[in-house]
C-alpha cells in the first residue's frame, strides 16, 4: 500500500528524512513505537490492529548491493539487525546512543549512526557497511590510507572511522586538516589515533578526488 | 647511538581491521543465541527485599529472569589483588546485597536484545536502603592508613632519611595539594561475553586482557574443572586496564547458558560500565618540596588519599612512583585508603603514575618559579643514577637525554618564562610547559611456542594479548629479524587459552614478557634443529633446515621469567595468577621515562584551552616496532590531554552513581581536541631488565602529560591549577 498523503503529515527533517522512513506501508510499525505517527495514518493503514501489538514489520533494502528482506521487531536498530541478523559485524557498538560513531554506515550514501537508526527506516534504501567498501580484494583508498598512516590501534572504531571518512570526503568536508578534525569529531577513538586518521583522510581525499 | 634498531613494519593486523574482518569477542554469534540484559540497583546501598519477575516473564520472547534466588550454586568471585581473578570480591546477583548504585540485580534472558532490554524495565523491585558514602569527602567514608590495611600484598610507607627535618630546614619550599576526580577507561569495545557449552565444556568469547584469569576464575565460580574452559580473546577493542580481570557478567553468562542449554550473549551497556566496573580512584595528594637556593632538593614529603571500595583494598602505589622522580636526599610518604561505597577501583592506564606525575611535576614547576630557574635545569640538577629508596643503581635512566632532545625538538629556547608574556597572532595567550613521567619496567613469566614448517611458514603462540598496542606486530618484527625470514611468513596467535597459558597483559609488561619468551623460543628452535643434525651455521632458509630433519614441521616451546624470578613462578601464570616483577630487581631498579613538552593556547576572555602542539621523548628501552610504538605514544599523549582537560566522573553524593555516566557527558578527547603530537624515542636497549632490552611503553606515554599541560597553562595565564580535570571556571575565577 502506498501513502500519497504522507507529505502532509510528516515533514522532511533533513538528513534521513522521515519521508524516506515512510516509503511503503511496511514501515508503519515505527509510527507508533517512535511516537511520531498520527492517528489518521495508523488507522488508514491497519484499521483493525492497534500498532502497539505489531511485533514484526517487513522491511526490504539493499545491503552492500544485495537485496534483502527481513521481518523485524520495529524496535530493532539498524546496528543490531546488521550485526545479529545479517552477520555484518564490521559496524561496532560503542555506546548504542549515537555518541561514539563506531556504528557508522552509509544509507543512500550518507553517513548515519546505525545504532540511532531504526532498521525499519532503511526500507527501500541502500545500506553500505565496511564489508561492502572494497571492490573484491582491492581496498578502497580510505582503507589503504588507514593502513599507510597506521590510523588505528585496537581497530574497534576503525570501520566507523573509515565509513565516516569516506562520507567526509564526499561531502566536501576534507578541505583542510582543521576541517577534517571538525567533521570527524563524531567518531571517537579511545586509542587516540586521531593524527593518523586526519593524515589518512587527507591522503585518501587526494586519491578519491583524482 | 642506535636508532630504529628494528625496521618499520606495517601493523600485521591492519588489513583485517580496515576491512571490518577482525572478530572481537561479542562479534561472535553462535546459533540459537539468547541475549541477556541487566536490571540495575536504583539505591546507593542496601539489600534487595523482593523482585517480582512475573510481568517480565510474561513478555513474549523472554526466556528466563535470573536473580540472586537462582544463583545459590555459584561461588563468589575473589579480588585480583587478593589472590583471585576478578576486579572485586563482590559478585552481583549472588546475594541480595547491593553494594553501590547501578549494581546489577537481575539478568533477563530473551530471544532478542530488544525484548531483553524491554523486560528489565518491568521488573518490580523493593529494597531496604542503607546509608552510604560514594565520595571520599563523605563523613561515612572510612579512611585507613594503607600500611595498616589488611592487604594480601601489604604496602609500606616509604621513609628515606629524616624528611620532615630536611623539609623544615630547606631554603625554598613548596606545599601544594592536588585533587583528581575518578576517571573511567572507556575502551571503545564494550565489556561483554558470549558463553556456550558443549556437554561439560565451556567456550567463552570475550575481549579480555586476561584470558587465563577468566578461565580459572569462571571455573572456580562455577565449580568446574578449568581444563574444561576455553577463553578466546585474540583481539581486544581497547582495554586500558578495565578488562584486566574477570568482570561481573562473565560467570552469569556462563551460568545462564548452562541452565538454558543455549549460548548466551551479554554486552554490558556503556552506562553500566560507569557503575559496575573499575575506575581510576579519586585522589588527594599533598606534596611538600624543599630545596637549596641552587635548586638541589633537600627533602620531600608526599601524602596521598586514594579512594577504594568497602569491598576490597585497592592498593595505592603512588608513592613508589613519586620516590623515583629525583635524587631526593630525604623522602617520606604517607598513604591512606578511603573506603567508599563504589565498585572496587582498578587499574586505568598509568594507574598511579598519571596522578603522581601531576602532583610532583606541578610542584616542581612551582619550585622552579620560586627559584627563578629554568624548569629543565631544575630537573637536570636533581636527576639521579641511584634509586633513593633501595640504594640500587637504575639499570638505565635517560631522563636528561629525553629532556635535552625534547627541548631541542620543541624549541624550548624560544620560551620567555614570564607568565602571560607570549601571545599568538589572534591574541590567545601562549603557554609552554614541561614535565617528566616514569613507569616501572616490569616483566613476568611467559611461555611461547614456535612451529616451523618445511614450506617456510612459521607460527607462534605466545602468552600475551593484542589490545591495540601492536604486540603482534612487535613479535613478528622480532622473529623476522632473528630468524631471517620475511614477516609475511609469520603468523602469531595470542589470547586463546587452548594454546600456551595466557597471563594478564597489563602494566606495560606485555612486550617485556612476551618478546623475551618469543626470542627464547627462536633459540630453542635453532637448538632443536642442530640437535636433529642440521648445520644451522650454513645459512640455509629456515624451511630448508626443517626439511633436512625429515619432518614436516618442528615445534618447540620455551619460556622466560623476569630477573630474579625462579622458573617455578611459571606455575602461577599457568594457573591464571598474576606474577609480574619489577621495578626493583636483584642489584638494580628499572623504569621507563618520558619528557613531555606542551604548548597551549588560552583564549583570554573564555579561558578556552587548546593544545596545538606536543613533543614527547621516551626512554622505553628497545623499540621493537617503530610504527606501532609511535601510534602508542601518540595515543598516550591523547590520553594525557583527556585526563587533564576533560575526564572526570561526577559522583552524585546524595544518591550514589555517576551522573555523567556516558561518553557524551564523560568527555574523552575527540579529533578536534588534538593537534600535532610528535613522539621521539631514545631507543637504547636495557639488557639488564630482559634479554630483549625492553622496558615498556604503553603506560609511560601518558605519565607526565598532565603536569606539562598544567605548567603550560600557568605559563600562559599565571594561574596555578591543582584540581583535575581542569574546568574553564578555574581560569575565570578572580585570582587571589
Ligand atoms: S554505537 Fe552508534 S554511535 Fe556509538
Ligand atoms: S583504534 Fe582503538 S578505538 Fe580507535
Amino acid at each position: 500500500m502506498t501513502m500519497n498523503h504522507e507529505k502532509e503529515v510528516i515533514a522532511d527533517t533533513g538528513g534521513l528524512s522521515r519521508r524516506d522512513v515512510l516509503k511503503g506501508g511496511t514501515a508503519l510499525g515505527v509510527l507508533s513505537v517512535a511516537g511520531f505517527g498520527t492517528q489518521s495514518l495508523a488507522q488508514a493503514a491497519v484499521p483493525s490492529l492497534p500498532m502497539a501489538f505489531r511485533t514484526e514489520v517487513e522491511v526490504a533494502f539493499r545491503i552492500n548491493g544485495a537485496q534483502t528482506a527481513l521481518a523485524l521487531d520495529p524496535r530493532s536498530s539498524l546496528l543490531d539487525v546488521l550485526r545479529d541478523q545479517l552477520g555484518l559485524t564490521g559496524a561496532k557498538k560503542g555506546c548504542d546512543h549515537g555518541q561514539c560513531g563506531a556504528c557508522t554506515v552509509h544509507v543512500d550514501g550518507r553517513r548515519v549512526a546505525a545504532c540511532m537508526t531504526l532498521a525499519v527506516q532503511v526500507d527501500d534504501l541502500d545500506v553500505t557497511t565496511i564489508e561492502g567498501l572494497a571492490e573484491g580484494d582491492v581496498l578502497h583508498p580510505m582503507q589503504q590510507a588507514f593502513i599507510d598512516h597506521d590510523a588505528l590501534q585496537c581497530g574497534y572504531c576503525t570501520p566507523g572511522q573509515i565509513m565516516a571518512g569516506v562520507a567526509c570526503v564526499r561531502e566536501g568536508h576534507a578541505g583542510s586538516p582543521q576541517q577534517i578534525r571538525e567533521y570527524m569529531s563524531g567518531n571517537l577513538c579511545r586509542c587516540g589515533a586521531y593524527p593518523g586518521i586526519v593524515a589518512a583522510i587527507e591522503d585518501a581525499a587526494r586519491v578519491m578526488e583524482g | 647511538m642506535s636508532r630504529n634498531f628494528y625496521p618499520e613494519l606495517v601493523r600485521v593486523d591492519a588489513l583485517d581491521k580496515v576491512r571490518g574482518a577482525t572478530k572481537f569477542g561479542t562479534d561472535n554469534r553462535p546459533d540459537n543465541l539468547v541475549h541477556g540484559a541487566f536490571a540495575v540497583a536504583t539505591i546507593g546501598k542496601g539489600r534487595v527485599i523482593s523482585i517480582d519477575t512475573a510481568a517480565a516473564e510474561a513478555l513474549p520472547g523472554v526466556v528466563s529472569v535470573i536473580t540472586h534466588r537462582n544463583t545459590t550454586s555459584l561461588k563468589p568471585a575473589q579480588f585480583l589483588m587478593g589472590g583471585g581473578f576478578a576486579f572485586q570480591t563482590h559478585s552481583p546477583l549472588l546475594t541480595d546485597h547491593v553494594a553501590y548504585r547501578g549494581q546489577p540485580i537481575a539478568l533477563v534472558l530473551a530471544e532478542t536484545l530488544e525484548v531483553a532490554i524491554d523486560a528489565t524495565a518491568v521488573l518490580q523491585v523493593s529494597y531496604e536502603e542503607q546509608p552510604f558514602a560514594a565520595t571520599i569527602d563523605n563523613p561515612l567514608a572510612e579512611p585507613i592508613a594503607q600500611a595498616e590495611a589488611p592487604m594480601r600484598y601489604p604496602l609500606e610507607d616509604i621513609s628515606v632519611g629524616d624528611a620532615p627535618a630536611a623539609y623544615e630546614g630547606g631554603a625554598v619550599k613548596v606545599d601544594s595539594t592536588f585533587t583528581m576526580e575518578r576517571q573511567f577507561q572507556n575502551p571503545m569495545e564494550l565489556i561483554g561475553t558470549v558463553a556456550a557449552w558443549e556437554g561439560d565444556r565451556l567456550t567463552i568469547h570475550e575481549g579480555t586482557q586476561n584470558a587465563g584469569g577468566c578461565k580459572f576464575g569462571v571455573a572456580d565460580q562455577l565449580g568446574i574443572n578449568p581444563d574444561n574452559v576455553t577463553v578466546i580473546s585474540p583481539f581486544i577493542g581497547g582495554g586500558f586496564g578495565q578488562k584486566n580481570s574477570m568482570q561481573s557478567q562473565l560467570v552469569l553468562a556462563a551460568f545462564a547458558s548452562r541452565e538454558l542449554g543455549r549460548p548466551v550473549k551479554i554486552v554490558v551497556p556503556r552506562r553500566q560500565l560507569f557503575h559496575d566496573a573499575t575506575s581510576r580512584p579519586a585522589t588527594r595528594q599533598r606534596v611538600r618540596l624543599a630545596a637549596n637556593r641552587d635548586g638541589r632538593l633537600v627533602g620531600a614529603l608526599y601524602d596521598v588519599d586514594a579512594q577504594t571500595s568497602k569491598l576490597d583494598f585497592f592498593p595505592a602505589e603512588h608513592a613508589d612512583t613519586a620516590a623515583r622522580f629525583y635524587g631526593y636526599p630525604a623522602f617520606k610518604s604517607f598513604t591512606r585508603l578511603i573506603r567508599t561505597d563504589i565498585p572496587t577501583p582498578g587499574y586505568m592506564r598509568a594507574p598511579f603514575e598519571h596522578a603522581t606525575a601531576f602532583a610532583i611535576e606541578s610542584a616542581m614547576d612551582e619550585l622552579a618559579y620560586k627559584l627563578d630557574m629554568d624548569p629543565i635545569e631544575l630537573r637536570l640538577r636533581n636527576d639521579t643514577a641511584v634509586d633513593v629508596v633501595s640504594g640500587l643503581p637504575h639499570s638505565s635512566r635517560h631522563v636528561a637525554e629525553c629532556l635535552r632532545r625534547g627541548a631541542e625538538t620543541f624549541g624550548w629556547s624560544r620560551r620567555d618564562p614570564t607568565p602571560r608574556s607570549m601571545f599568538a597572532p589572534n591574541g590567545d595567550l601562549i603557554g609552554m610547559g614541561v614535565a617528566i613521567g616514569l613507569y616501572s619496567g616490569s616483566g613476568g613469566p611467559t611461555r611461547a611456542r614456535i612451529t616451523a614448517r618445511r614450506d617456510g611458514a612459521v607460527s607462534l603462540n605466545v602468552g600475551v594479548h593484542e589490545m591495540g598496542q601492536g604486540v603482534l606486530t612487535a613479535i613478528t618484527n622480532v622473529v623476522s629479524k632473528r630468524l631471517g625470514i620475511p614477516a609475511s611468513a609469520i603468523t602469531a596467535t595470542v589470547g586463546v587459552t587452548s594454546g600456551v597459558p595466557q597471563p594478564l597483559t597489563a602494566g606495560s609488561w606485555g612486550s617485556a614478557s612476551a618478546v623475551p619468551a618469543t626470542e627464547a623460543a627462536c633459540d630453542a628452535l635453532m637448538k632443536a634443529l642442530a640437535e636433529a643434525g642440521v648445520d644451522i651455521s650454513a645459512s640455509l632458509p629456515l624451511g630448508e633446515m626443517v626439511a633436512r630433519t625429515g619432518a614436516g614441521q618442528m615445534q618447540v616451546e620455551a619460556s622466560s621469567v623476569a630477573p630474579g624470578q625462579e622458573l617455578q613462578v611459571l606455575g602461577r601464570t599457568d594457573t591464571g595468577r598474576v606474577a609480574p616483577a619489577g621495578p626493583v630487581y636483584p642489584g638494580f631498579v628499572a623504569f621507563s621515562y618520558a619528557a613531555h613538552f606542551v604548548e597551549v593556547h588560552v583564549e583570554g576572555s573564555t579561558g578556552r584551552i587548546r593544545v596545538p602542539r606536543v613533543v614527547s621523548m621516551f626512554d622505553c628501552g628497545r623499540v621493537l616496532s617503530p610504527r606501532t610504538a609511535r601510534s602508542q605514544a601518540i595515543g598516550g599523549v591523547v590520553w594525557g590531554i583527556g585526563g587533564t582537560l576533560r575526564e572526570g566522573a561526577e559522583t552524585d553524593a546524595r544518591y550514589g552513581g555517576v551522573m555523567n555516566g556516558d561518553i557524551a557527558e564523560y568527555l574523552i578527547p575527540v579529533n578536534a581536541d588534538i593537534g600535532s603530537i610528535e613522539p621521539g624515542f631514545i631507543d637504547e636497549p636495557d639488557f639488564q631488565v630482559n634479554r630483549s632490552g625492553v622496558k615498556g611503553l604503553g603506560e609511560v606515554v601518558m605519565a607526565g602529560v598532565a603536569p606539562a599541560i598544567i605548567n603550560a597553562v600557568y605559563h600562559a595565564t599565571g594561574i596555578r591549577v591543582r584540581d583535575l580535570p581542569l574546568r574553564l571556571e578555574a581560569l575565570l575565577k578572580p585570582q587571589a
